[in-house]
């Protein structure tokens, strides 16, 4: 064969594969179930805190478009030089229906992106981060933070162990064009769903377009879901994200919100090519002036700063009744260790280490501009005073305080953003669809694939 | 490999028993190659489809239940729909278009455009369809070139994302494949009719007959051959596309375009649902097959 | 020959048409590639002020260089391998005419109609198996298997029609078989080789459906299965991504121009066959 690994252990892999393969052809002839027997939980009982002086190279799988973890990585390595990291790269598309195979082979990453955590508890893939959680203390850091990325024995998110950390704590609101809006003669940011609503109108009457948002790739279920929030109970919703027994989204909180998009893609307040328009279309169309509104999130902050100085600012979608409590969506940019990282203790080291230390949650904000999380006694980052991304960490913060963030339903499980809500959003936005039917799709997909 | 040198003089019976073990020999890491990469997955797959298995855990014999779900799904029925829409667009208009172009030049004489052109309609063949994609999603873009166009010549009416509309997306991402392979279709069927005899022609000119006519009694028939591989090639590219939509659309808006490849991908690898997908991937050769067979059959009795 | 004048001028004009929708999608892309980086570019424009930059952004944040030596190295895997295998079996078949050749011959054409999606899924877990998933030998090994109907099914047809004469002369003069295909046989099927080593280069450099599911890391995959890595649509922008694909199907492009007489004889050949 022409390729030769650097490697030397390829050709005894290579060997022990091709008896491996003998060995599962043999299988398919006597009928047995393809697949390991049920996983072996690793519980590792010495953890430890202290960093390594031996040299050690640390994998790490992100996706494209996320140079936090070059920028992270770097620092760290100059902090502790015997510590390098190799970073693979995919679109976010092929890294998730990649993931679970990545973690299972024989060269799993030590760390990576991992936006749901799906089978992958069960099949014993996640490192259990909670012997480290008692280890290092994070009982410190906010436990409503973690919770989505814990999960219990019974594949149901929101409690039992811990097999998630966040590089970066998002959250959600809407961007608004001011100088749109001065020229349209709002002059202060919508207080309740009733104002937005009157705002969008005002701006379709004056031929701006109301809301850029796109769905080519399901960026539009920002705007979707932020309806959602406003309507529904947000304990149940959150209970249909963790996956928990009989939890349901078709709620009436959810067709309400769905049934609200619908209005507004009938009133054409979407962009009119929305579904050929993907995140980095309206991301760009935004700030380049196309739009009132539109739905992102802080990691948006900086660039649209760049792009439209101190024409742009940032609020959380207003709730119904004025006075109300705030609920936005939020997430950890999650990632996961590997159960197979032979570097265990290092790359918690590592994910410790961007929680406290002071450069790497610089590093953070600057890049992201989302929230560091971590222990809230340690100080915040510095940022420019009056900026979009100080703004953004305020928002943050307040939705801590209210506790109102729900997580992204994409999360809810593996194969549902892709299989059910980009297409039904797609119909929704473009009104081939009722509200109704949006969700009770969803919820026939998703009982499809948990059921 | 076996190399021999002994002489070759003796009973030939024994000659051939050697040239037999010789054979299979040389046939042996073609076969083994075969085997292991094809056939072998391919019953892995067979086995795969009989059961409810995420592709890392515990497996779970289901039976014909994956089968089943293929053929009551709604979502991949009508991925299967699309896929024979798209034989308009990977099949017809290619060898149409083809057809007609040969019919009429008949026969192009050797020279820097009969080269040029040749070379042009080749292009499309040499890149990779994943960048045809692209580039295609470019021009079909909002503000992309065949809106641009349409505003020249006065229809921009007609401008819209065209794939991103309901209506357009599937004809839009066929056209694609019909830029990809019309090319190849005429560059084949002109080098056929090449070959079909001249005088044949003459005489049903003296005959008076017409364009039409002649097409029908004598070009056609001539190019049977052709048109049969024609039609095979361009079929099993319509019904197990990928590259393309996966670069442009990954079938949406909605599932406009979704097809039987970017389900398979989807449910084994983002639903990691492998048996589906393993079913869903037996199904859709079967369909290949039977759709294949037939022509491949019609073309030899044609012979 | 007798061809109307008029039927001529028809079919001259439908084939410019052809000729002109033929590269209108590659000159629309260029123009793509040339606006500025950071905004939506518009149609077909003649840039006033042509980013030629974006060229060498595109080369630099795609890793380009580092993509075409890995689409290099799993062409080698694949290509001389396949001719060397296919070339002994159509020989076997072909020209020695194995008892059971039929069969044999209808085993393997069995497999030209197989879609790779049908297979792409336990593929993944024989890769998986080998321990080969996620380096280029995951992709070497099953187009060799994919490959081999069509390329055992060339060959056969090329020795079917050596006339026997031939080899029968060289073994009176007491050749061995190898010395017999070595001095006889190789020769006249260097035309068919070529034919072939022209399409499975093709084929490997295009494959996008089994490196982009068998290897996780884009910058092992072939050209084309990186392509989606340019997608990575949060950081690049259109005219980064037409200027990115123009690169990476520009050496195609170029092999296509030197050898193009070979290349489409070859092309043509292998459909008929095919």
């Amino acid at each position: 064969m022409a390729i030769h690994t650097p490697r030397g252990r390829r050709g005894i892999r290579l060997a022990t594969g091709l008896v491996a393969t003998a060995a599962i052809t043999g299988l398919a002839l006597t009928g047995c179930a393809p697949g390991t027997s049920a996983p072996t939980e690793t519980t590792n009982a010495d953890v430890s805190t202290e960093l390594t002086t031996e040299e050690v190279n640390l994998v790490i799988a992100d996706e494209t478009g996320f140079p936090v973890t070059d920028k992270l990585a770097e620092e760290f390595t100059k902090q502790h030089p015997n510590i390098t990291f190799t970073i693979n790269r995919d679109t976010f598309q092929n890294l998730t229906a990649n993931a679970p195979k990545l973690l299972a082979s024989s060269t799993p990453p030590d760390l990576i992106r991992l936006p749901t955590i799906g089978d992958t508890v069960k099949d014993g893939l996640l490192a259990n981060l909670d012997p480290y959680y008692d280890a290092y203390g994070w009982d410190a850091w906010p436990a409503s933070q973690l919770a989505p990325l814990r999960m219990s024995e019974d594949g149901i998110r929101g409690s039992g162990s811990l097999y998630q950390l966040g590089l970066g704590y998002s959250i959600t609101g809407i961007f608004m064009n001011l100088e749109l809006a001065d020229q349209l003669g709002i002059d202060a940011p919508p207080q309740t769903m009733a104002e937005l609503e009157e705002d969008l109108a005002t701006a379709k009457a004056a031929g701006v377009l109301p809301i850029m948002a796109g769905d080519k790739d399901g960026v539009v279920n920002f705007v979707v879901q932020a309806a959602m929030n406003q309507y529904a109970d947000k304990d149940e919703f959150m209970s249909w994200m963790f996956n928990e027994p009989g939890a349901t989204y078709n709620t009436p909180g959810n067709v309400e919100g769905a049934e609200l998009i619908r209005k507004w893609a009938d009133a054409g307040y979407f962009p009119s090519d929305i579904n050929a328009i993907d995140y980095f279309t309206f991301t760009s169309r935004f700030s380049e002036g196309e739009g009132l509104f539109t739905f992102n999130g802080n990691w948006a902050a900086a660039d649209y700063q760049k792009a439209l100085g101190d024409d742009v600012t940032f609020f959380l979608v207003p709730p119904i009744n004025e006075g109300d409590g705030h609920v936005a969506m939020g997430a950890a940019n999650s990632f996961s260790v590997a159960a197979k990282s032979a570097h265990l203790d290092e790359i918690v080291y590592f994910l410790n280490w961007i929680h406290t230390d002071p450069t790497a949650r610089q590093i953070i904000v600057d890049v992201t501009g989302a929230s560091p999380g971590g222990d809230p006694s340690l100080p915040l980052p510095e940022v420019e005073s009056g900026s979009l991304i100080e703004k953004a960490l305020e928002m943050s913060a307040q939705i801590g305080a209210e506790n109102g963030q729900v997580d992204f339903m994409a999360n809810t499980t593996a194969g549902i953003y892709a299989g059910s809500i980009i297409p039904e959003s797609q119909l929704l936005v473009t009104s081939k669809i009722t509200g109704e039917e949006f969700v009770e799709r969803v919820q026939a997909f998703y009982e499809s694939e948990v059921g | 490999m076996t190399e021999s040198t002994a002489p070759r003089r003796g009973a030939a019976r024994a000659a051939s028993r050697r040239g037999t073990l010789v054979g299979w020999a040389l046939l042996a890491p073609a076969l083994a190659a075969y085997i292991g990469f094809v056939v072998v997955p391919f019953g892995m797959g067979i086995q795969y489809s009989f059961y409810d298995w995420n592709g890392v855990g515990v497996a779970t014999w289901v039976g014909f239940e994956n089968y089943a779900k293929v053929f009551t799904d709604a979502t991949l029925l009508a991925s299967i729909g699309n896929a024979f829409v798209l034989i308009i667009y990977f099949t017809i208009i290619p060898v149409g278009t083809g057809l007609i172009l040969a019919s009429l030049i008949r026969s192009m004489r050797a020279g820097a455009f009969s080269t040029i052109s040749q070379a042009v309609l080749f292009l499309p063949q040499i890149i990779p369809l994943a960048a045809a994609g692209i580039a295609w999603s470019w021009m079909y873009a909002q503000t992309g070139t065949i809106n641009q166009i349409l505003g020249w010549v006065g229809l921009g009416g007609l401008a819209r994302p065209w794939l991103a509309d309901y209506g357009t997306a599937l004809p839009a991402v066929g056209l694609i494949g019909s830029w990809v392979l019309t090319g190849l279709c005429t560059v084949l069927l002109l080098t056929g009719i090449g070959k079909i005899e001249t005088s044949l022609y003459e005489a049903i000119r003296l005959d008076g007959a017409g364009w039409w006519r002649e097409f029908f009694t004598i070009t056609l028939p001539g190019l049977r051959q052709e048109i049969a591989v024609l039609v095979t090639i361009t079929v099993i590219a319509a019904l197990s596309s990928f590259d393309i939509i996966y670069t442009s659309t990954q079938g949406g808006p909605g599932r406009a375009t979704l097809v039987p490849g970017i389900s398979i991908f989807r449910i084994g690898f983002t639903q990691s649902d492998v048996g589906l997908a393993s079913a869903f991937g037996i199904v859709l050769m079967v369909i290949v097959l039977a759709v294949v067979l037939p022509i491949q059959r019609l073309s030899r009795s044609s012979r | 020959m007798i061809v109307s004048r008029t039927e001529v001028v028809i079919g001259r004009i439908l084939l410019i048409v052809v000729l002109i929708a033929t590269v209108l999608p590659l000159i629309s892309m260029i123009s793509a590639a040339l606006q500025p980086a950071d905004v939506n570019p518009t149609g077909l424009v003649w840039p006033s002020d042509p980013q030629w930059g974006n060229f060498v952004t595109a080369f630099e944040t795609g890793h380009v260089w580092t993509l075409m030596v890995s689409s290099s190295l799993i062409v080698l895997g694949v290509v001389p391998a396949s001719l060397i295998i296919a070339t002994l079996a159509g020989y076997a078949l072909g020209a020695m005419k194995v008892k059971g050749s039929r069969w044999i011959l209808i085993f393997f054409v069995l497999g030209l109609t197989i879609p790779f999606e049908a297979l792409i899924i336990p593929l993944y877990y024989q890769a998986q198996g080998l321990g080969t998933l996620n380096t280029q030998l995951a992709v070497v090994f099953p187009l060799l298997g994919l490959y081999m109907p069509f390329s055992v099914f060339w060959m056969r047809a090329h020795f079917v029609n050596v006339p026997t004469e031939l080899s029968e002369a060289a073994r009176v003069d007491g050749a061995s078989v190898w010395q017999e295909f070595r001095s006889i046989q190789l020769p006249l099927a260097m035309p068919a080789l070529s034919a072939l080593a022209i399409l499975l280069f093709l084929w490997t450099w295009n494959q996008f459906l089994l490196p982009v599911v068998l290897i996780a890391d884009p910058l092992q995959r072939t050209v084309a299965g990186a392509l989606t890595f340019f997608q990575g649509q949060y950081s690049l922008s259109i005219p980064l991504l037409n200027a990115g694909a123009l690169i990476i199907i520009t050496p195609a492009i170029i092999v296509f121009l030197i050898f193009q007489r070979q290349f489409i004889r070859a092309l043509l050949q292998g459909a008929v066959k095919g």
